[in-house]
């Protein structure tokens, strides 16, 4: 019997077919062999203008044109090549030092092997994206090569080679062809090659096949201002080291493999969600799986495993013998010293899989109860799944600094506590301590290893001095991740090319005015707060002649200026909401369209998208009409000044009376919004009032709610609610919503019993309207603050409102709780808020002012902007209140004040006061009630704290009491908040 | 179950044929000895994006390919099975359970599908030369042991069988042959989770291993054709020589060097360590079974015989009595084979150094690539 091996050579194009074959597990869990086929080819070009050979055999574009080559003739030298240099890293140096090819004083003349981005992009997608950034900007000179599909460089995987050998190899293979093929151009100064990477391993055969290769580090130390440079590269030999240290120096458990975790979740035994920490005790982090209806607890730090603040993590529950009361204590990281060591966790491994059965019956059970004061479940990390580490605001503690490092250059290691609470400290090494000291930086985290107690990170920028405005808004921005750049060229290369002197064409024939309606002949106006300029939203009313009135609401026409999927529209979807801090607007849209061309400014034509209701006396709805068309409106006022205007009863002119009309239809409204069970929630909302010239601030004040205020409200819920029911009728899978989930009973669980202990109120929330009712009750004649107070309380047991796309919900979970509203969405303010504008283009779609367009219909995509804006949305909220915070806190500064407050939340060694004046909280230690921290029994059934020793207090919940409100500049945070001081108890 | 292959070949030469095979030693029409099977040419790794393939081409034109694919699959659990979860516990009563309940199971692990070209799908014939084949494989649960991961999961096998050729003679020891050597050149990707953890495997193929490793005795199940005629037992016939064998067997064997444990092992120490085993027997139904009895000339009515006597037509038992074996004329074999045959044809297919040695030997010599 013979055998035969069919061979390739017989083909005389062999050569340029390669095929790579490999194992893919699909999410499914399907394992399929892969067989892919690669072309080699030999006309990709190596991009660099020295050369000669390859503008002879490049590929050119569909015109005929040569893409323009990329790499400088004269690249700049380092030290080691005075002749000049490009540069090509590998993965890793991408992956631990972005920031570093980012900057603007050196890394140009960069190749990028195309096995490099597409493993970024697998590792991790922001780096990805930032590369790709990287390679579009034009004085930057990177340039992807496609060393897979050049026949010179392609690299086969061998026997047995892990797949990130076979790449390094390929990335030094691209290095080594470059060399040769660069050496072949004959120019006068041929730049050297140098291969980046931060791999011992891939240096190291690096150097053996000759090529030029440096560590980041050694790469750096090169460059002109290399000093300042090197501390942003994170300390690979340094983690090298960690690695080598024995086992047993670990300090936290080891992580199980990722096939065991997924097993467990599947089976039921381990649960995934993500990791919370909680804000007032950094070593109790807690976290939902979809198993419990309440959340699991996780305390201690061996417990929380490594895991930080957002980090997709796999736990395990722990033996009930180990379960505990959530703490009634204030920790904060930096009051607590060394603690804990790392043993008496192998006793887990002896319980036997049936037991832990048991046990998450055992959760169940006791969550099902009742129990307040009960141990509650505890679990442990046994791994993260997805990290969710981004960079982080933060400044040096000063107490980690050596005397010796604040004057030398010498690298020096520091603890960086981050702004965020809920972030551990971050141990930085860097040689800027003298630098960076009492100023805000920017730093990432790197790693975290079992051995070292803290994570380790790299310094990434420095934002300015702490408690300057400028770093101040800046650090703020970073934290909640708003978008702050300026529009880049393509966005705004999108507005029309009018700019400014835009108007609407006079002649009606024109494209423009194509379905709209005309109704520049009615009296419109616009009330909105002080000083704005982006004037979403603008009113009429008229009577009819038969008793009922005509309102109209008119939007901006935003939709028509931002196109779908366009560069602006694009930009818009990730911005998501325009942002708005003290003395700072982060627009969602370009000024000109913003504060110009959408706005609805007085005394002149505008394009407006308008919802018509005919209404009775009564306020029923008779018909409603939307349409797009062109308004004038007459004015514009502020709040106050239509207040005046409606309260002043000799203004007798149609336009005031129309304002009337509104405002009685608009209480009518309310009411029946609030017989339906709509909660008048509340929040403690001030206003920061800034000195005009230097808009520093100069007084805090609390919002006065006005009824036009009201008023404005009443319509714009309205015409939201309207939209959502014509836009759900026309697109029942992909209409964009509003809905506010009922929160689950055990929210206000806690709250319930803290009423009924402390007042002997009753809080029912079976429905919204109970909740109302109920919170209507909740009065003490002695203290009218009373109200708001369980108001704030309440809300804060809410599930927040969230956008969502129709198909993905059935109709009963579109309720919006807190509007007792059916059906709700957002229509009225496409300026600043994107949800509005992609409601804006499926109203204009079903109403059949334009074709649909796919982005509107695609529900993938929409669930995707839902998501983001979500986000987004959350964010902008957390920055603007961020931001009051901060310049309530430079307001008082310098000033102390005695103020009325509230005792929100009680603990056995400190408890919250509220501060309605200015809208504050703050945490009093019994460290701080006096020089000796006094005696505290602390009864956790009546929610009371009695003092005694240095000071006798009796603090109990809901209690006034006058505190002395002075600023203090944080020592963990840098932050200057406010500090409270125990004056007396009512 | 009749080999289907048609034969246009008259009482004449089916007599001659059958004379010639009877002779000791048989002269075959293709002067091969009794043992010797026909040459083929064989290559695998022909689909890449198989699990393992092969192509066998026999000498007489007829060509096989099979493709093998493997998936992930559940192992489904019984309702009362707690062993999933309980990990340390091992109890012997337990184990044996868990045999039983698997030898049950994994008959579903193995999908396999015969084409033969020009006839459908669920041709009688078709389906028996399937069965026969997966037969093979099943036979004693040795092969899908194999395919066990853990406790939670197992490989599912989809074995495509294809003859590319028109069936020119029986495709059994083809189609197995080909089957074995793509099972040889089978190789799933390689385990990279623990125990009873769901399944995780590394992403380099190169590193995945094969059903059945080189170093290792073990080899997959091979189905031979062996035929009888008179006392002459003859391998691997060609379709002439089916046409007239007295009976016709498709013997399954397996090598079951590992299974054995200790004695195995201490046949291994000897010079060939392969110590076959008896799977399974069918018996194939040659064509010569169909074929009508030759009619001498005198009684043939279309030499011009009229015989249609009313005499005759009394006694239709003339008819059967008519045919004495007559020198040169051919005459279909009757009733079953002889037990004694039967055993002798095992015997042969068993012995140490055979035929089915030679096979497994020759196989294991193509390169697996």
């Amino acid at each position: 019997m013979a055998s035969l091996k069919r061979s390739l050579d017989s083909d005389s194009l062999a050569a340029n077919i390669s095929s790579k074959i490999y194992v893919r597990s699909t999410k499914s869990g399907k394992v399929q062999k892969i067989v892919r086929e690669v072309y080699l080819r030999q006309d990709i070009p190596c991009s660099s203008r020295l050369c000669q050979t390859c503008p002879k055999s490049a590929p050119s574009d569909a015109s005929g044109k040569l893409i323009p080559f990329v790499l400088s003739e004269a690249p700049a030298g380092t030290s080691s090549f005075p002749q000049g240099h490009y540069l090509v890293p590998d993965t890793n140096a991408f992956l631990t030092a972005m920031d570093l090819f980012e900057q603007d004083s050196a890394f140009y003349d960069v190749i990028v092997p195309q096995i490099v981005l597409e493993e970024l992009r697998n590792r991790s997608l922001p780096l990805y994206n930032r590369l790709i950034s990287l390679t579009k900007s034009e004085d930057k000179r990177f340039y992807v090569f496609f060393n897979e599909f050049r026949l010179e460089t392609h690299v086969a995987r061998q026997e047995g080679e892990t797949v990130n050998d076979r790449n390094d190899r390929a990335v030094r293979k691209t290095v080594a062809w470059y060399a040769k093929h660069l050496a072949g151009t004959k120019a006068k100064k041929v730049p050297a090659v140098v291969m980046l990477s931060n791999d011992r391993d891939n240096l190291r055969k690096a150097k053996q096949e000759g090529i030029h290769a440096f560590s980041l580090a050694e790469y750096v130390k090169q460059l002109k201002d290399g000093e300042k440079l090197l501390d942003m590269i994170p300390d690979a030999e340094d983690r090298d080291d960690v690695k080598d240290k024995r086992p047993g120096d670990s300090l936290y458990p080891e992580y199980f493999s990722m096939s065991k975790m997924m097993t467990g979740v599947k089976n039921g035994l381990l649960h995934q969600g993500i990791f919370n920490v909680s804000p007032y005790n950094y070593l109790e982090g807690s976290i939902r799986v979809p198993a419990f209806p309440k959340a699991l607890i996780i305390l201690g730090r061996e417990n929380i495993n490594r895991s930080v603040d957002g980090d997709l993590v796999v736990v395990e529950v722990l033996p009930k013998d180990q379960w505990k009361e959530p703490s009634t204590q204030v920790i904060e990281e930096d009051a607590i010293t060394k603690n804990e060591n790392p043993d008496a966790d192998d006793a887990e491994d002896v319980v036997s899989a049936k037991e832990r059965k048991a046990l998450q019956e055992e959760v169940k059970r006791t969550h099902s109860k009742t129990t307040e004061g009960h141990a509650q479940p505890t679990a442990r990390v046994v791994g993260v799944i997805k990290r969710n580490w981004r960079q982080y605001v933060g400044h040096i503690d000063q107490s980690s600094v050596s005397q010796s490092a604040q004057q030398g250059r010498k690298q020096d290691t520091v603890f960086v506590i981050p702004m965020d609470k809920k972030i551990p400290k971050i141990r930085l090494r860097t040689r800027q301590v003298a630098e960076l000291l009492g100023k805000r930086i920017l730093v990432t985290i790197d790693a975290w290893d079992r051995s070292s107690r803290n994570p380790v990170g790299h310094f990434v920028r420095d934002l300015g001095e702490l408690e300057t405005k400028q770093a101040e808004t800046e650090a703020l921005l970073l934290e909640y991740d708003v978008q702050y750049r300026p529009f880049p060229k393509t966005v705004l290369d999108c507005l029309p090319k009018e700019g400014h002197d835009w108007r609407v064409p006079q002649d009606t024939n024109d494209p423009g005015w194509k379905d709209r309606e005309d109704l520049r002949h009615l009296l419109i106006c616009s009330i909105d707060p002080i000083g704005c300029q982006d004037i979403d939203d603008a009113l009429h009313s008229r009577p009819l002649p038969n008793g009922n009135f005509e309102v109209g609401v008119h939007i901006a026409d935003v939709s028509h200026f931002v196109k779908p999927n366009n560069a602006m529209d694009t930009e818009a979807s990730i911005r998501a909401t325009s942002v708005y801090l003290v003395d700072k607007r982060i627009d969602m849209l370009p000024m000109l369209l913003g504060t110009d061309l959408c706005s609805l400014k007085p005394y002149v034509e505008r394009y407006a998208f308008s919802v018509i209701w005919e209404l009775t006396p009564d306020a029923n709805i008779v018909s409603a009409k939307f349409t797009k068309s062109v308004i004038k409106s007459r004015e514009a006022f502020s709040y106050e000044q239509a207040q005046l205007r409606v309260d002043d009863d000799s203004q007798q002119d149609d336009l005031t009376k129309s304002i009337r009309t509104l405002m009685a239809l608009s209480k009518k409204l309310k009411q029946k919004r609030l017989d339906a069970g709509a909660l008048s929630l509340s929040s403690p909302e001030v206003k920061v009032q800034m000195e005009s010239e230097t808009s520093d601030p100069i007084d805090v004040k609390t919002k006065v709610l006005l009824d036009t205020m009201s008023l404005v409200e009443e319509f714009m819920l309205l015409a939201n609610t309207s939209v959502a029911g014509r836009i759900y009728e026309a697109f029942p899978q992909t209409a964009i919503l509003r809905r506010h989930g009922a929160p689950p009973k055990t929210n206000f669980d806690e709250l319930a019993n803290q009423l009924k202990v402390k007042k002997g109120l009753d809080l029912s929330v079976e429905s919204s309207r109970a909740l109302a009712d109920s919170l209507d009750r909740c009065v003490d004649p002695k203290e009218p603050f009373f109200n708001t107070l369980i108001r704030i309380m309440a809300t804060r047991c809410m599930m927040s409102a969230e956008y969502f796309c129709s198909g993905t919900q059935a109709y009963p979970e579109f309720r919006h709780y807190g509007l007792a509203s059916e059906i709700y969405t957002h229509f009225t303010s496409p300026i600043r808020r994107y949800a509005d504008l992609v409601a804006h283009r499926q109203l204009a779609a079903a109403i059949e002012y334009e074709p649909v367009h796919p982005s509107v219909r695609s529900r993938g995509k929409l669930e995707a902007v839902c998501k983001n804006i979500n986000v987004r949305h959350r964010n902008a909220q957390l920055a603007g209140r961020a931001s009051i915070a901060y310049y309530v806190g430079q307001a008082l500064r310098g000033k102390a004040t005695e103020e009325d407050g509230f005792v929100m939340k009680i603990f056995s060694n400190g408890f919250v006061v509220l501060v309605p004046r200015f809208g504050i909280e703050s945490l009093i230690r019994l460290r701080d009630l006096a020089e000796v921290e006094p005696q505290a029994a602390f009864d956790a059934e009546t929610y009371t704290l009695t003092t005694s020793g240095s000071r006798d207090v009796k603090v109990e919940l809901f209690q006034k009491v006058r505190v002395k409100v002075t600023d203090q500049k944080d020592e963990t945070t840098g932050k200057r908040g406010v500090k409270m001081e125990l004056v007396k108890t009512y | 179950m009749a080999s289907q292959t048609h034969l246009n070949l008259s009482p004449a030469e089916l007599a001659y044929l059958h004379a010639s095979l009877s002779l000791t030693p048989p002269i075959r029409p293709d002067g091969r000895s009794p043992t010797q099977y026909r040459p083929l040419s064989a290559e695998t790794g022909i689909l890449p994006g198989t699990n393992g393939s092969a192509r066998i081409c026999f000498a007489d034109g007829t060509e096989a390919i099979v493709g093998v694919k493997a998936e992930v699959e559940k192992t489904r659990a019984r309702w009362d099975d707690e062993t999933i979860f309980l990990e340390g516990q091992e109890g012997d009563e337990g184990a044996e359970e868990d045999k039983e309940k698997e030898q049950g199971g994994n008959r579903e692990w193995v999908e396999l599908t015969v084409e033969i070209p020009g006839q459908r799908d669920d041709d009688s014939g078709t389906i028996f030369l399937a069965q026969m084949l997966s037969e093979a494989l099943l036979a004693d649960g040795a092969f899908v042991e194999r395919l066990k991961i853990n406790r939670g999961w197992h490989w599912k096998l989809y074995l495509d069988i294809l003859l590319i050729s028109p069936p020119l003679s029986y495709p059994l020891p083809l189609l197995s042959l080909t089957t074995h050597l793509a099972l040889l050149s089978t190789r799933l990707p390689r385990l990279k989770s623990e125990g009873d953890e769901d399944p995780f495997f590394d992403d380099d193929w190169a590193a995945a291993p094969h059903l059945y490793p080189k170093d290792r005795k073990a080899r997959p199940p091979v189905t031979l054709l062996v035929m009888a005629v008179g006392n002459n037992i003859i391998f691997d016939p060609a379709k002439e020589e089916l046409a007239v064998a007295d009976v016709a067997l498709a013997v399954s064997v397996g090598d079951s060097a590992e299974r054995t444990g200790k004695t195995a092992e201490d046949e291994d120490m000897e010079v060939d360590g392969r110590k076959l085993r008896l799977l399974s027997i069918r018996t194939v139904d040659p064509p010569s079974r169909l074929t009508p009895p030759g009619v001498p000339n005198a009684t043939n009515s279309a030499y011009g015989h009229a015989v249609a006597g009313p005499q005759q037509q009394k006694m239709p038992e003339a008819r059967a009595v008519e045919s004495e074996a007559v020198e040169g004329v051919w005459k279909a074999p009757r009733g079953g084979a002889k037990l004694a045959v039967m055993g002798a044809l095992v015997q042969k297919v068993l012995e140490r150094g055979g035929v089915a040695d030679e096979v497994l030997d020759a196989l294991e010599a193509v390169d697996l690539s």
